[in-house]
């Protein structure tokens, strides 16, 4: 497609967007531009509220660390500066537990989400001994939280031998009966002449599930791996539990276990802060409408 | 950066290094972006192959912090054939907690940093190895190069388990200016301490200093630091000539009496001028860095960051409030986790390491600590740095935690007793509630069996 | 998982191309013709293994070795694991620590929660007015859920600093007291909460959001024939259109709320005086920075029953409406 008609296209979706917000204000609150201006402006509020603490965590990054610790400006008055930026990613393991909170994160995505998938298509579309139960168990499954298990689940990490290894930190994050009944909830509904019909030509459950099953769910699949990947980057007590090695730290752990200022150090703390929360927000930014429908539609299968 | 404050377990066995492949590719990947930040943060401590890592933990978060690291690099560089490296983790119980689990996980670093007064609560339950004394002597360390008292402190069960670092006193920074136009200074600029001594001599102090600076006179910050309470706390009640009886299986005892006038004192100095309220650690430091107080409580530790804001910063031992002379101080000692799977190169060279660190204690004395080494106390080098020297007396009239298994810098100990403390602090209530409080608690601790 | 909700079906339908437009519940049997193509299908077995080895290994092992490791006296150091029997639970139930932090996590719990829902509720029916910045309204009110527990920290222990904090700099500015945030007793829960409201709201808001999409608008169009006002149409067609996503919001709340150790281990952890340990964190106090395993066993399985009891209660009524 050329440029042109991408934009065209954007354009297009964008005038329809304006145009259905429009009528949604009019059957909402009514034409009273008293109404509009009240509800706008409670916005306004809100986001304000909302914005501060970021805004004033990414003021404070520029600042020198000598005006830091002063009583706050929000503006700084002795100039900006990217000495708090420097010193955080030159003195701190900062990117290495970026970079680990990625691995441990897409590796979490990755296998909950094929492991749900084929559980429920197993629950979903096929039979065997036992199906029932397991369904039961795994419905079970669902009632126990995880975080009470940080005791027994240590020793047994320390038992096999997985203290300070990835796999200690992804394996017990894959468990997600959750995804499991959600995902079957989906797949129920997968038109049964279609997967009948591949059967007849002779198809096994492996194709069936790859090439039928998968394919058209993408858009749930999206989903829940929008939902398992910001639960993942962001868990923070089992991967503290489970790393002692600062080598081996996830982001919010390592932020919070290892200090990589010394002294007061207001400025490269909400340097390293902005720099943790970079690569979400921007990801957001990019695919907002994706995220927003995916935590969505996830978050309200957990019902 | 990351190939500094990082080791890899693969290293010892040959293999190429998650650190290397992951140096590799964030080179590759962020290299536009993050290129500069790399390059500028590579240092030659970087492990290479077939370099024996040598991990060491600390919690020094202060300003001595840095200094570490620059220890940690003058021996990397005398020891080219081994990987030194040290993390500084949060301080406090979370400190502990850490090095314990990594110790029962089987892979703890090499070595650790720890108080002297925790030694009761670890070496009982063999999350450490003593030390081999053969092995020291021939790294030329010995009983004879440590003060006997404190060479006493790192004995367990006849062994040696910690290999003393330093004396840390809590001790009163002063602003050379302030104290001056308060008239609280000696003819050579120094803070008069018969100015300051007495409780009363010691709040009027406090409120002619707090005319200058226009705010508050001294700083102490207690909120959210337990520990900070603690030590003003067992400091003062010392110089009351209180004593204590910590007895498992029995209630403990204090000097109510003298507990109680501690905390009158301290009701009396957190008045909002005199020191400010609901203060915490932070708070009273960026005011004493920005001359807007003119004293300042504080372990010496803090001496490096108070220097890089006030340059000719005083220091001097605490004052005496009460009449018995002392001066509350931890130290903190190198120990040696129990290891899985003991390495005799590794445990080789971590003593060579820690042999180095502690004979690089000049450095160490530049971040306030009064080193344990003697040798290095002996060097006119030493007998040179001020404030350092002014406060040395310190360590004379040196008061520990009391022993008990549960006691010692960062333990849940201190945060109860702080916790009791708070109410009383705040002006709340009144001084005996705070005493009454940390006699409860602490016959909740003689109660509970020692788990290590 | 049995609550059905049509308003909020509609936008999952809308999100997912060519599903069709009524999916079967969880429970519903399929039809004869379906079962026989089915039966002939019998490597369900491998699809299930990984799910059902991974909660095996992660989930029923551990749930069943911490049940033996509370009835002995492990500590973290390797000592002691002798069968004391119900020693750790009665030690348990006549522990104040242990009822005063499950306190703490119930009174978490109500002070999150109720902003938590009711704040995501106006701030969905305000986007949903379709009124021009939507993209800036999602974004202000949904980034705080993308941060991660530390950077949530390092930015409200900034706010909180006493005396040079930003909230302490406002209140002097207003010539009010400073407040001490994170270190008067009687405040720092309300702090905390605040948080986490801030933090998490924009969540519930999504969810809120979603259903509201799903309201039709037939619905708001004969109302306004009707003549119904703005506030009209809000009690009498938006509201009760919300009931029940509201119940699903609230117990996805409580459940989450009940578990909560991060923000608080960071910002506080559990102080001042020990007035916000929550019981996780007397968990993780108990068995790993006092090596009590054992005993931190005990403590989970008296939490664990306690939420048991709270889901079954929860899920029998809902079990009844489906």
């Amino acid at each position: 497609m050329a440029v042109a008609d991408i934009a065209e296209v954007r354009r297009t979706k964008a005038l329809q967007e304006r145009a259905e917000n429009r009528t949604l204000t009019r059957l909402t609150i009514g034409p009273s531009p008293w109404a509009r201006a009240g509800a706008l402006a409670a916005l306004a509020v809100l986001a304000g509220i909302w914005l501060v603490p970021l805004v004033w965590g990414a003021v404070t990054s520029f600042k020198h660390e000598a005006e830091a610790a002063l009583p706050a400006s929000l503006l700084p008055t002795m100039g900006w500066t990217l000495d708090a930026y420097q010193k955080v990613l030159g003195s701190s393991d900062l990117l290495l537990w970026m970079w680990n909170s990625l691995v441990v994160a897409v590796l979490v995505t990755v296998i909950t989400v094929l492991i749900s998938a084929m559980a429920a298509f197993a629950f979903s579309q096929t039979l065997f001994r036992g199906r029932a139960v397991m369904q039961w168990l795994t419905l079970a499954a669902i009632m126990m939280p995880g975080q009470i298990l940080i005791v027994p689940l240590f020793r047994e990490m320390q038992v096999l031998g997985l203290v300070d290894t990835f796999a200690g930190i992804v394996l017990p994050q894959v468990v997600a009966p959750v995804m499991v009944f959600i995902l079957k909830r989906f797949f129920d509904a997968i038109p049964r002449e279609l997967l009948d019909a591949a059967r007849i030509d002779g198809a096994g459950s492996w194709r069936l599930f790859w090439t039928i099953v998968l394919p058209l769910s993408r858009s749930i699949l999206v989903a829940v791996a929008i939902f398992v990947f910001i639960g993942a980057w962001n868990n923070f007590l089992w991967p503290f539990i489970v790393t002692t090695d600062p080598q081996f730290m996830t982001l919010p752990v390592g932020l919070s276990t290892v200090k990589d200022a010394y002294g007061v150090q207001y400025a490269q703390n909400m340097a390293s802060a902005m720099i943790a929360a970079l690569p979400l927000l921007i990801l957001f930014m990019l695919f907002q409408r994706r995220i927003v429908q995916g935590v969505a539609t996830t978050g309200m299968g957990g019902q | 950066m990351i190939a500094s404050r990082t080791r890899s377990r693969a290293e010892s066995s040959g293999g190429l290094s998650r650190r290397d492949l992951l140096r590799a590719a964030l080179v590759g990947a962020g290299g536009v972006a993050l290129g500069g930040a790399l390059a500028g943060c590579a240092t030659p401590s970087a492990a290479g192959a077939g370099k024996t890592p040598v991990m060491i933990w600390d919690l020094f978060s202060g300003g001595d912090g840095a200094l570490m690291q620059e220890m940690v690099g003058a021996v990397a560089s005398a020891n080219p054939d081994i990987a030194v490296a040290s993390t500084t983790l949060a301080w406090g119980p979370p400190y502990y907690t850490k090095l314990a689990m990594a110790s029962s996980g089987g892979r703890p670093p090499e070595a650790a940093v720890m108080h002297m007064s925790r030694l009761a609560g670890y070496a009982p339950g063999g999350l450490l190895e003593p030390f081999d004394l053969d092995a020291l002597a021939e790294l030329g360390i010995g009983e004879e190069h440590f003060a006997p008292a404190v060479w006493e402190k790192a004995q367990y069960d006849g062994q040696l388990y910690a290999l003393p670092l330093d004396t840390h006193p809590y001790i009163v920074f002063h602003n050379p200016k302030i104290i001056q136009d308060a008239g609280l200074a000696l003819p050579d600029g120094k803070l008069d301490l018969d100015a300051v001594a007495g409780a009363d001599n010691f709040l009027a102090a406090g409120r002619s200093l707090a005319e200058i600076t226009g705010e508050t006179g001294v700083g102490w910050g207690y909120q959210r630091d337990p520990a900070g309470c603690w030590r003003m706390f067992w400091g003062l009640y010392s110089q009351n000539g209180g004593g204590y009886e910590l007895t498992p299986g029995r209630p403990a005892e204090l000097d109510e009496e003298a507990a109680a006038e501690v905390f009158e004192f301290l009701q009396a100095m957190v008045d909002g001028t005199v020191a400010a309220k609901n203060q915490d650690g932070n708070a009273a430091a960026a005011r004493f860095m920005s001359e807007r107080t003119g004293m300042m409580f504080a372990g010496e530790w803090d001496l490096p960051m108070f220097r890089d804001a006030l340059p000719d910063v005083g220091a001097t031992p605490f004052p005496a409030i009460f009449d018995t002379p002392a001066n509350y101080a931890d130290s903190h000692a190198f120990v040696l986790p129990r290891q899985g799977t003991p390495d005799p190169a590794a445990r080789e060279a971590t003593y060579r390491v820690l042999a180095g660190l502690l004979k690089e204690g000049l450095t160490w004395a530049s971040a306030g600590h009064i080193p344990a080494y003697q040798p290095i106390v002996e060097e006119p080098a030493y007998q040179e740095l001020t404030p350092q020297r002014d406060y040395a007396p310190a360590a004379e009239v040196a008061v520990f935690d009391p022993d008990a298994w549960f006691t010692g810098g960062g333990s849940d100990f201190q945060t109860r007793m702080a916790d009791a403390m708070t109410d009383t602090l705040a002006g709340k209530a009144p001084a005996r509630t705070a005493v009454t409080r940390m006699l409860s608690e602490m016959d909740r601790f003689l109660s509970q069996p020692n788990p290590a | 998982m049995t609550v059905s909700n049509p308003g909020v079906s509609a936008p999952l339908e809308r999100a997912l191309p060519g599903r069709p437009a009524s999916a079967s519940r969880p429970g519903t049997r399929a039809e004869p013709a379906r079962k026989s193509m089915r039966e002939r299908d019998r490597s369900g077995y491998l699809f299930v293994a990984p799910f059902a080895v991974a909660t095996g290994l992660f989930l029923v092992v551990p749930t069943l070795y911490g049940l033996w490791m509370s009835f002995t006296n492990q500590s973290l150091t390797g000592t002691g694991s002798e069968f004391i029997g119900f020693a750790n639970y009665v030690e348990a139930f006549s522990d104040p620590q242990v009822w005063q932090t499950l306190w703490h996590t119930v009174w978490f719990t109500i002070l999150s929660t109720i902003p938590l829902v009711f704040v995501a509720l106006v701030m969905a029916l305000l986007v949903h007015t379709g009124l021009p910045g939507q993209w800036v309204w999602r974004m202000s009110f949904f980034a705080p859920y993308l941060l991660t527990s530390a950077v949530v920290w390092h930015l409200s222990n900034w706010m909180f600093q006493p005396d040079i904090g930003l909230l302490d700099t406002w209140m002097t500015g207003l010539g009010l007291q400073p407040l001490g945030w994170l270190t008067d007793e009687n405040v720092a829960m309300f702090s905390i909460a605040g948080v986490t409201v801030w933090w998490t709201v924009g969540f519930n808001f999504l969810l809120y959001l979603a259903a509201l999409q799903g309201i039709p608008a037939q619905q708001y169009e004969a109302a306004t024939i009707d003549g119904a006002g703005g506030w009209r149409r809000l009690f009498s067609i938006t509201l009760p259109q919300l009931r029940t996503i509201t119940g699903v919001i609230v117990v996805l709340q409580l459940l989450a709320s009940l578990k909560v150790f991060d923000q608080i281990y960071m910002l506080t952890a559990g102080g001042p005086n020990g007035s916000t340990r929550p019981i996780l964190e007397y968990i993780y106090d108990t068995g790993f920075t006092n090596y009590r395993l054992g005993y931190a066993s005990a403590i989970s399985y008296v939490f664990f029953a306690l939420i048991l009891v709270f889901t079954l209660v929860r899920l029998l009524p809902a079990r009844k409406e489906a």
